[in-house]
Parts: C-alpha cells; sequence; structure tokens
C-alpha cells in the first residue's frame, strides 16, 4: 500500500491490540470531556452540545417561519381577505422567505454537520471547537434579535432577495431594510466560521485508514457544502456591505442616475442565491444516501458516482446563477449559457436520485419512518427538479417569471430537497444521542400528514400560477378562477403544519438527551461509524477504518472500540485532544491538542451581534464600543490557543509516536486561515467584478482613472510588505529573536501602498458619492483597508506573544498565520492597485 | 494539491471556460469574432481533456485507492467535456 506522509500502512496491523486496558483511562476521558453543570451550559464548546443547540435553534426557527407562512395562507385562503393588511403582508413574506433560507435551512445543515461528523469520522471533536461555539451564539443571538424586528413593525418588506432599487433609500427609507442587510450579514460569518471548521475537521480528522474513497456521503456532502459557502457566501457578504453603504453614505452602487446599476445587485445576490439552493440540498442529499442504505440493508449504489454528482453540482451550481434574471434582459448569448448550465445542472442531482432508487431496488427496504421521509423527499424533489428544468427554458421563464408557478416550484425542491430529509435524519440520527428512539408508529404519521399537505399545499399553486397569480401580492380578486386553489393550498397549509405539530409531541414524548452515553443505540443496525458507543469524549478509542461500512464489515468493531483496543484509548497528555490525520489517505499526522469550555466565543459572539444591531439603529457610539469588545474576545479566546505541551512526542496506541505540535502547511491552523483567505479573495474579486461591470454597462459615467506610472511606487510597498512578512517567518525558523520586527514593517508598508493608492485617486478627481465608478473604487480600497488594519492587529498580536514569550522557536503556528496574511493583504493591495487602474483606462 | 488537482480537472476545465464564455458574453458580447473565440476555446478545453483524460489512464494505479482517484478524475474529465461541449452550444449553433 502506498504512503502519503511517509506514514508505514503496515503499523495498522498492530491494532486491535491484544493487552487489557485499565479502567482508570476511561475515568480520566470521562473526567476530562466532563459534562457543564449550571450556567457552564453557556461556555460549552463540546459538538455534542453546540450540534444540538444549533440544530435545535434551527428547529425553532423553522417553526417561526412557519407561522408566518400559516399567517400568510390564512390571508390567501379567500378573495379580499382583510387579516393582514398589505405592509404586513409584505414584511411577512419577506421575514417568512429570509428566515427559512438564512436562519433554517443552511444553519439546519451546518448544524447536523457538527453534530454527527465528529463521531461519523471517529474524531473526539471537530478542530476548531471555540469557533463552533461562536458561529452557533452569533447565529443564535443575531438570529433571534432580527427575528424581534417582526414584533415592533420594523421587519424588512423588500423579499428575501432585497432588489435595489425598491430597496434603495428612496424607496425604502425606514430601517427595516437595515436590519435585513446587517442581519443576514451578520448571519454569513457565521455560516463562514462553521464551513470552516467542517472543512478542515472533514479533511483533517477522519480516522486514520478513513481514505476519501472509505468516507462516508454524508461527509462529502458537508465538504463539498461547505466549499460552496466559501465561494459562494462572500458575494452576498459583498453584495449587503455595498447596498448598506450606499443607503448609509450615498454611495452609488446600484443607483442607476449616477453610474451604478441595479442589476449588479441581482448578479452579486444571484451568485450567492442558486449555489445557496445547492448548499441546503447537498448535505440533505447526503444524509439521504446515508440512510437509503441502511433502510434498503445494502451498499449504496454508485457510491462513486454519487461523489463525482456531488462535486459535479458543487461547481455547476456557480454557472447558473443568471436563470434568475432571464426577464432583465440579458444579451440572448450570455442567456444560452445560462440556460444551458441550469439544465446540466440537472444531470448530478438526477444520477443521485438514480442512485437511490437503485438502491432500494437491490436492497429489501424498510419502510419504517426514516424510510418512508426519504422516498417521499425523492418524490417531491423530482416533482420540483422537473418545473426546474421546465423553467431553465428561456420562453417559458418569461412567462411563469414572479408568478405562483415559481412559488411552487421552490417549494417542492427545497421541501423536498430539504425538509423532508431532514425529518428523515431526525427519525434515523435521533437514537444515536437520545435514550430512546422516537416513535415510528407516529412518524409514519407525521409522514403522512406532511406528505399529504405538502402536494396539497403546493400542487394547486402550479395551476393558480398558470392562471396568472402573481407572487408576493396580499389578496387577489373574486370571479378569477384563484379562489379555489388557493383555499385548498390553505387546507394543505394547515395539514402540513398538523404534521409538524404531531413531530413536536413525539419529540417531548420521546427525546432524552444523552450526551455522556447511554443512547439507544444502533436501532437501525446501520454500517457506519456514528452508531459505535459514544460518551462526551465520543468514542473510546478511535478505529483504523478499512471499508466504507465497517460496522456490518465487522461485527465485533465495537466491542473493541469499546475495550480500547485501537488508537487513543487513553488521553496522551491529560488534555482534550484528537488525531490529526492526511487529508487524502487518513494517515495520522499529529496530536491535536483541543480547547476546552470557555466563556469567550460567547462574549465575543453577543459584542459582534450588538455591533451590527448598534448599526442597524445607528447608535454608531454604541457600535464602535461592541465591535472593539468583541475584537478583545476573540483575541482574548485565542491568546490561550496555540501553546505547546510538555511532551514533544506521545504515544496515540500500539507504540505508535507522533508529535503534539506542528507548523507549516500540515497544521490545521495553517489550513483554516488558508480558507479564510479564499473567502477575503472571493470578496475582494466580487469587488474587481462590480468595478468591471459597473464599467461594461454604464460607460458613459466613465472617467479615465489615474495612469499606470502612479502605481509603481504602490507596487514596491506591496512587494517590500509581503517580502517582510515571508523573510519574518524565515528569521524565526534561524532563531532570530524578533521576527515581529518584520511583521511591524510589512504592515506599515502596507499602509503606505494604501495611503498612497487612496491619495492618487482623490488627487484625480475621483469621490466615492460622485458616481458608480468612484463608489466602486472607494469600497476596493475600504476592502484594503480592512485588510492592512486586521494585518497590523495579527502582528501586534504576535508582538505581545512574543513579549510574553509565547513565540516558540523555530517555528511558530501564530508567527506562520500573521505571514500568510499579510503577504495575503500585499498581494490584494497590488492586485487593486493595477486593477482598477486597468478598468477603462 | 497536485492530488486533487487531478481528481478535480475535469470539472475545473468546465469552469475556466464556463467563465471565459460568460466573460465574453458580459464584456465583449455577441458577434462573429466572440462566436469563433468561443468555438475556438471549446475546442481546446476539450483537447485538454482528451489528454488529461489519457494521461490518467497511463497512471500506474498503486493501490485501491489511487486507483479509485484515478477513475474518479476520468469519470469527472468525461462530465466536464460534456458540460464543456454543452455549454459552448448555444453560441455555436445560434
Ligand atoms: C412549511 C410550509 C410552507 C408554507 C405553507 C409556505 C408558504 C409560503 C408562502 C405562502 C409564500 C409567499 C408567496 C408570496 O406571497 O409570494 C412563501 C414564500 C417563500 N417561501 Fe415558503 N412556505 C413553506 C415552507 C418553506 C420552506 C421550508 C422554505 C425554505 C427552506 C420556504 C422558502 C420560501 C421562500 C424563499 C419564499 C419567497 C419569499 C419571497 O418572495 O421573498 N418556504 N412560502
Amino acid at each position: 500500500m502506498s504512503s502519503e506522509t511517509g506514514f508505514d500502512p503496515a503499523l495498522y496491523a498492530r491494532f486491535p491490540t491484544r493487552a487489557p486496558r485499565p479502567d482508570e483511562e476511561k475515568e480520566e476521558l470521562a473526567h476530562i470531556w466532563c459534562a457543564p453543570k449550571g450556567w457552564d451550559y453557556l461556555t460549552a464548546v463540546n459538538n455534542s452540545y453546540i450540534g444540538l443547540y444549533y440544530l435545535g435553534t434551527a428547529f425553532l426557527f423553522f417553526l417561526l417561519a412557519g407561522i408566518l407562512a400559516l399567517l400568510m395562507r390564512v390571508q390567501l385562503a379567500a378573495p379580499l381577505m382583510e387579516v393582514l393588511p398589505q405592509a404586513v403582508y409584505n414584511q411577512v413574506f419577506t421575514m417568512h422567505g429570509t428566515v427559512m433560507m438564512f436562519l433554517f435551512a443552511v444553519p439546519a445543515v451546518e448544524a447536523a454537520g457538527v453534530l454527527l461528523l465528529p463521531q461519523m469520522l471517529a474524531a473526539r471533536d471537530l478542530p476548531f471547537p471555540r469557533l463552533s461555539a461562536y458561529a452557533f451564539w452569533a447565529y443564535a443571538v443575531g438570529g433571534l434579535c432580527f427575528f424581534a424586528s417582526i414584533f415592533v413593525g420594523l421587519a424588512p418588506d423588500g423579499g428575501w432577495f432585497m432588489y435595489p432599487p425598491l430597496t434603495s433609500k428612496a424607496y425604502s427609507p425606514g430601517i427595516n431594510t437595515d436590519f435585513w442587510l446587517l442581519g443576514i450579514g451578520f448571519i454569513e460569518i457565521s455560516a463562514i466560521a462553521g464551513a470552516i471548521e467542517i472543512i478542515v475537521g472533514v479533511l483533517r480528522t477522519r480516522a486514520p485508514g478513513m481514505s476519501l474513497d472509505r468516507m462516508p456521503i454524508f461527509a462529502w456532502a458537508m465538504l463539498v457544502f461547505a466549499a460552496m459557502i466559501v465561494i459562494a457566501f462572500p458575494s452576498v457578504i459583498l453584495a449587503t456591505l455595498l447596498l448598506e453603504i450606499e443607503r448609509a453614505f450615498g454611495w452609488p452602487f446600484f443607483d442607476a442616475g449616477r453610474g451604478g446599476d441595479p442589476l449588479l445587485w441581482q448578479h452579486l445576490f444571484w451568485f450567492f442565491g442558486h449555489p445557496e439552493v445547492y448548499i441546503i440540498f447537498l448535505p440533505a442529499a447526503g444524509m439521504v444516501s446515508m440512510i437509503v442504505a441502511t433502510v434498503a440493508r445494502t451498499e449504496l449504489v454508485g457510491y462513486r458516482l454519487i461523489v463525482l454528482a456531488l462535486l459535479a453540482t458543487g461547481f455547476i451550481s456557480f454557472g447558473v446563477w443568471a436563470h434568475h434574471m432571464f426577464a432583465t434582459g440579458l444579451p440572448p448569448m450570455t442567456t444560452g449559457f445560462f440556460s444551458a448550465a441550469s439544465m446540466a445542472v440537472s444531470i448530478p442531482a438526477g444520477i443521485q436520485v438514480f442512485a437511490w432508487i437503485a438502491t432500494l431496488a437491490v436492497g429489501k427496504p424498510r419502510y419504517s419512518a426514516p424510510g418512508l421521509f426519504v422516498i417521499g423527499s425523492i418524490l417531491i424533489f423530482v416533482t420540483g427538479g422537473l418545473t426546474g428544468v421546465m423553467v431553465a427554458m428561456v420562453p417559458f421563464d418569461w412567462q411563469a417569471h414572479d408568478s405562483y408557478f415559481i412559488v411552487a416550484h421552490l417549494h417542492y425542491v427545497l421541501i423536498g430537497g430539504m425538509v423532508f430529509p431532514l425529518f428523515a435524519a431526525f427519525y434515523y440520527w435521533i437514537p444515536s444521542i437520545s435514550r430512546r428512539p422516537l416513535s415510528d408508529r407516529l412518524g409514519r404519521w407525521v409522514f403522512g400528514l406532511m406528505f399529504a399537505g405538502m402536494n396539497i399545499a403546493f400542487l394547486p399553486m402550479h395551476l393558480s400560477g398558470l392562471q396568472g397569480m402573481p407572487r408576493r401580492v396580499s389578496t387577489y380578486l373574486p370571479g378569477q378562477g384563484l379562489a379555489l386553489p388557493n383555499l385548498v393550498s390553505t387546507v394543505g397549509a394547515f395539514l402540513l403544519a398538523a404534521g409538524v405539530l404531531l413531530f413536536l409531541v413525539d419529540l417531548v414524548r420521546n427525546f432524552r438527551f444523552a450526551p455522556g452515553g447511554g443512547t439507544a443505540g444502533n436501532v437501525h443496525d446501520a454500517g457506519t461509524l456514528e452508531w459505535l458507543p459514544t460518551e462526551l469524549y465520543s468514542v473510546r478509542s478511535i478505529p483504523v477504518v478499512a471499508s466504507r461500512e465497517p460496522l456490518w464489515d465487522d461485527p465485533a468493531l465495537a466491542a473493541r472500540v469499546e475495550a480500547g483496543r485501537y488508537f487513543l484509548p487513553r488521553s496522551a497528555t491529560g488534555l482534550r485532544e484528537t488525531i490529526v490525520t492526511s487529508p487524502l489517505r487518513a494517515e495520522p499526522q499529529y496530536l491535536q491538542i483541543l480547547p476546552g469550555p470557555s466563556p469567550w466565543p460567547i462574549a465575543a459572539a453577543i459584542f459582534t451581534a450588538g455591533f451590527f444591531l448598534a448599526l442597524t439603529v445607528q447608535a454608531y457610539g454604541f457600535g464602535l464600543a461592541s465591535g472593539l469588545f468583541a475584537v478583545i474576545a476573540v483575541l482574548r479566546w485565542l491568546w490561550e490557543s496555540d501553546r505547546r505541551v510538555a511532551a514533544e512526542r506521545v504515544d496515540i496506541g500500539a507504540g505508535i509516536e507522533v508529535p503534539t505540535y506542528v507548523t507549516g502547511s500540515a497544521s490545521h491552523g495553517w489550513w483554516a486561515m488558508v480558507i479564510l483567505l479564499i473567502v477575503m479573495g472571493m470578496i475582494f474579486v466580487m469587488g474587481l467584478f462590480s468595478l468591471a461591470f459597473l464599467w461594461s454597462n454604464q460607460p458613459s459615467y466613465w472617467a479615465p482613472p489615474p495612469a499606470f506610472r502612479g502605481a509603481v511606487p504602490i507596487l514596491l510597498l506591496d512587494l517590500a510588505a509581503a517580502a517582510l512578512a515571508i523573510g519574518g517567518r524565515r528569521l524565526l525558523l534561524r532563531g532570530a529573536a524578533w521576527p515581529v520586527v518584520a511583521f511591524v514593517l510589512s504592515t506599515a508598508a502596507l499602509g503606505g501602498a494604501l495611503w498612497l493608492d487612496r491619495g492618487q485617486w482623490a488627487a484625480a478627481g475621483f469621490a466615492a458619492e460622485a458616481s458608480g465608478q468612484g463608489a466602486a473604487v472607494f469600497a476596493l480600497l475600504a476592502l484594503q483597508g480592512a485588510a492592512v488594519a486586521t494585518g497590523a492587529l495579527m502582528a501586534g498580536y504576535c508582538a505581545a506573544r512574543a513579549l510574553r514569550g509565547l513565540v516558540t522557536r523555530p517555528a511558530n503556528t501564530s508567527i506562520d498565520l500573521t505571514m500568510l496574511f499579510l503577504a495575503y493583504a500585499a498581494i490584494q493591495g497590488l492586485v487593486g492597485a493595477l486593477f482598477t487602474r486597468a478598468v477603462g483606462a | 494539491m497536485r492530488a486533487w488537482a487531478i481528481m478535480l480537472s475535469g470539472l475545473l476545465i468546465w469552469a475556466a471556460h464556463f467563465f471565459i464564455l460568460y466573460g465574453i458574453g458580459e464584456f465583449i458580447g455577441d458577434g462573429f469574432a466572440s462566436r469563433l473565440a468561443i468555438a475556438a476555446l471549446t475546442g481546446v478545453c476539450l483537447a485538454i481533456c482528451a489528454l488529461l483524460a489519457a494521461a490518467v489512464m497511463r497512471m500506474p494505479p498503486r493501490d485501491f485507492f489511487g486507483k479509485w482517484r484515478m477513475q474518479l478524475a476520468f469519470a469527472g474529465l468525461g462530465i466536464g467535456a460534456l458540460a464543456i461541449l454543452w455549454q459552448g452550444l448555444p453560441a455555436l449553433l445560434a
């Protein structure tokens, strides 16, 4: 067998070990990973708790948005009803769509990842537990404050995609829109934090031997999902930032009268918005693939093709964003490209559906509650997919656009593609975290009510749409043939709600959280590792994985894992720890020391929420203070990390030794920083796209940019900054005492370059408020300013650590990461200076 | 990095092809020259897919996982090539 890291795979033959393990090891593990008590529940960071909090909160948002849906359906049950006045209806459909998409669907699947992945990969926890905790609290606090805006009549009312000019200051003068822009901007940060955790977790904390071809399909799906978040979310982060800046300071990005373009918003929004649908669908598809194999009691058919389909969906879904804009008058050739991609993206989804059907066909399916939900999900999703192919035909889309046909289509896709799989997942995985499974009998009723309700609610909407009922209307006139389909839809919605209510009853009756073990166990007789007996420390020992369904292939595995016969049967350092493995073949590389509970993630989240909410209500002083405290809290939580332990190498089982501290590109911190830089790079690239887009669409507003000549000193300073950053790290490798001095100089060079760049644009007569071009250029400069400020903060942080003697030599992770960041900022400054001068030169 | 680049090569080429096509449509516009450029680009991308597929087939599969990776890359190149052809058609046929 080949090796990826130099690790000898023959060493796996030492497992299972033979000698009995002392009971004290288990006690020590239980002590190190002990359950929180009282207020400690707020500071817990263990995935078992954070995952459950996360999922519970996401489900709460599903219920809240569901109540809003019912209100809408009551209003639409008959013509000219007066339950919700028109203005309130606008707020209700906007909040329903926004909450479902941003506060339920994405967080729910992210939560499922945080909850299930460590167990599925047999890791003790994901690599950044505090980041997960931060992501959760930021989402929970921010989301609840955002939702509360509806109780005071300040909820956003421009639809879930918030198109300007409707949402510009001129047409939406209140702060409702700001609630959306800042609230969503903030929740995106939490989604990205979660995505970083999931990517590094899936690629670096798998059980030894779990090479990519043995990875559970859910982990593959979560990997693609998280990578898509990293590429897609920056676009909406930028869009919300630009619209908020336009509203607050009058920079005309989207104002066609001043050289901006409202279509720019649509491009930026949908570059995120359409992949978002797949971001929601892929993890759910991953869940279905896992459940379908167990339900059918056979291996998943077409594992390799499904992996390929997940990857292909991840790519192709980025080529379909403009199909939401067919009615805006795109050039015909461009329309053709997007139409082609929109049809092509249904192929990978089709591959998965056929693989599920084939698995059910070759196996001996059990029609238990999870099985029924899976089958229901396939039927509903395929129906939505077919209407999707219909609207991918441009002429048909022109007819159906903004009608109830689209409302029907999107709900078939989302409910079939995400809600039903999630309910299947509840019935399937709850036994792995609860002392009792949910009731299968009640589950079948829940399924029946939801399936019937869903179809009765949404099937007639195709009809009302084709009859000409536009979406987003609070009422309609009698005598248009719309009353009956609408009444039927309302009845269906309440039937669906009855199903959800029954599920809550089942939950209350049977769900008994058992994070410290004693769960209902492997009631479905599944084959993957999350069904091993677990405690708060996850599995007792981390098995060597030799197949895709280890529990099916080796029925004695669970007993041996429990007996501590594999990797890490005890705590090697007396701290929380997990094995970091290589990304392709999962060969053990080093032992990561995991941080324990801490109040700082929740403090940072509360202050981050305070910052954004204060900006919304224009309490700038409070906002600034809150932002400052958030930064301090983050630095405080980081301060405790990146420390070496006494033992440089430890035995992780059967005499196999690994280091306890690793720096450079092999370390998990390096990976996280690279992903963060991709996020920043994407925000910047979308900023460059915005500039080029305005130039190509508003040429009459374009003025010649400053000459290239002026960029020479800027480039030199940026290059010097990069060289100093890289040199600083080298200094440390050579044992020099003060590498951070180079970082400080690097930051100064970056600041100088930015100052020169800004000065040249100002001297050439450009102003941010004057034109779309000025606004876009100064927005890019502002992004660079944010990068320089962050770089300065990091350099200062390294200096403080150096003063405290925390910068270990010859290599140190904090130094590595600061170097990466400063070098990135230099490249960004350099590219920005050249690109802004090139567009329209 | 190299391993991932090989595994994802078909899809990466599709992405490059798509975004260049979009760039041509958005920033240069329709016209004979654009269509010619699209035809040439589609041809080049298909050729790269074919060359890479041949190279992948020649790579010695060292073990089961190595073989799995190669098969994934090969299938990805196949799907990528089909998607590239499909993506180029609107400009070539219209
Ligand atoms: C549970 C049953 C549900 C019902 C009865 C329901 C009902 C509705 C209704 C009546 C509308 C407004 C149509 C309009 O006036 O244009 C709507 C819009 C929408 N719904 Fe749902 N919905 C449900 C579930 C969901 C779910 C699970 C999601 C997403 C995961 C979702 C996402 C959306 C979105 C994105 C919109 C568009 C909002 C906008 O136009 O800005 N819905 N839904």
